[in-house]
């Protein structure tokens, strides 16, 4: 699992819904959430997770992206498999992986080194039970 | 109003524990207790029946039942219970063991009437089915209009079909007739559909008071979505790695990555959750 530690920086509600923003050393993430813990509030520091499976890798890209996160980095990191690949990249000192499949990943012409962006939904980013 | 504040012993298997409740209820009030077996559940509804000793003070609606000095007899209290198996006289028709609690037609063929049982009405009750059975017993707890209604896993006994047909009985029954009740019951769905508050019962103190959905969703950070589980195997596929665990009575395979492989040992009781927008719903 990925861990992000984000410190809050926006909550939006309606009803039991919520758009929570956070800060991610400087890169701006979101989250979307049903009811949120009462000690969840602005200011605060927390850990934020998603799976290296809900996480999208793109490449020299030019266009718009509805996915809410988009986290600049470079990959540190590359372990194919014969159907998977494990990619990692890393960006001030947290790692952060990608599992894409290995046809993704010969069709990028995937290269440590190469400057990525990784792609998470704002419904697939969660908050760890840390507070 | 019922204010309940007693102090019991309890001769567990293992050891002694105290049960020690203070709570007040509200009038018309549904409450659901839920908790281990011998938490002191069922202990607690006889104390309120009248059933068990106790030390402490039950007042309800202004009436005494219970002080240092004086405990009213059960016959007294003004209590409709209705335990998990059914308790009804055998030898007597459906009507009869309803008349028996008290002479009021009108008011057993209204009961009978909501319960379905109308048909039924004068058949013996060792003709009637599990289901059958648990509803007559219903109607007689409610026939001298109990100023406390005290359920203790009536509908445990019941397939899924037949405890959600008297799930709704139960709920026309408090809806109109408005009766403070308690039901001592471990089925979630039943305790969401039926209960405006559920206390959680640990070793004879109360852990948890709130709404089912605040007492009851399990949750981890901001995953709705948790199950607790053991962790049974598991298995390394290409660059990844599936855990199959137990939840329950089924096996589910969950997606892992090899750091996750690394800090988890097989046979741990492990927490598998998700977002709320992840699963999907088939049916």
């Amino acid at each position: 699992m990925n861990k992000m530690s984000a410190k809050i920086t926006d909550i939006q509600s309606l009803n039991n819904l919520n758009l929570v923003s956070f800060d991610f050393n400087g890169i701006s993430l979101s989250m979307v959430s049903l009811d949120l813990n009462e000690n969840i509030k602005i200011g605060i520091n927390v850990t934020l997770s998603a799976k290296a499976t809900n996480v999208a890798i793109a490449k020299n890209f030019n266009g718009e992206l509805s996915y809410s996160n988009q986290i600049k980095a470079k990959i540190s990191s590359i372990n194919n498999g014969q159907i998977l690949s494990s990619i990692k990249a890393e960006l001030n000192n947290t790692i952060l992986e990608s599992i894409i499949t290995f046809k993704s990943c010969k069709r990028m012409d995937l290269q440590v080194g190469d400057d990525i962006l990784l792609l998470i939904k704002a419904s697939e980013l969660s908050m760890l039970a840390d507070f | 109003m019922i204010k309940i504040q007693i102090h019991k012993n309890l001769h567990g298997i293992n050891k002694d524990t105290d049960l020690d409740v203070n709570i007040e209820i509200k009038s018309g009030e549904f409450l659901a207790i839920s908790g281990k077996s011998g938490s002191g559940k069922t202990t607690l509804l006889r104390i309120l029946a009248g059933l068990e000793k106790a030390k402490g003070k039950i007042e309800v609606n202004g009436e005494i039942w219970l002080d240092e000095k004086n405990s009213l007899i059960p016959q007294k209290r003004g209590i409709g219970f209705v335990f998990q198996d059914y308790a009804l006289f055998e030898n007597m028709s459906v009507l009869q063991n309803l008349l028996f609690v008290k002479k009021d037609i009108n008011l057993a063929s209204h009961l009978l009437q909501i319960t379905e049982l109308s048909a039924l009405k004068n058949r013996s009750t060792k003709t009637l089915s599990g289901g059958q059975k648990q509803r007559v017993s219903l109607c007689r707890a409610m026939m001298n209009r109990p100023k406390l209604l005290l359920l203790d896993e009536p509908l445990s006994a019941l397939d899924s079909e037949m405890r959600a047909k008297l799930q709704t009985e139960i709920l026309s029954l408090h809806k109109e007739f408005k009766t403070t009740t308690i039901m001592v019951s471990h089925d979630p769905s039943e305790i969401y559909k039926l209960s405006s508050r559920v206390l959680i019962l640990d070793n004879g103190k109360i852990i948890k008071d709130g709404t089912a959905k605040k007492v009851l969703l399990k949750t981890s950070g901001s995953q709705k979505f948790s199950f607790s589980g053991e962790l049974l195997e598991i298995k390394k596929v290409d660059v990844i790695f599936i855990a199959i665990v137990s939840i329950g009575q089924q096996l589910v395979e969950v997606v892992i990555n090899e750091s996750e492989a690394k800090c988890l040992k097989i046979g741990q009781t492990v927490n598998l959750s998700t977002k709320a927008f992840s699963p999907s719903i088939s049916y």
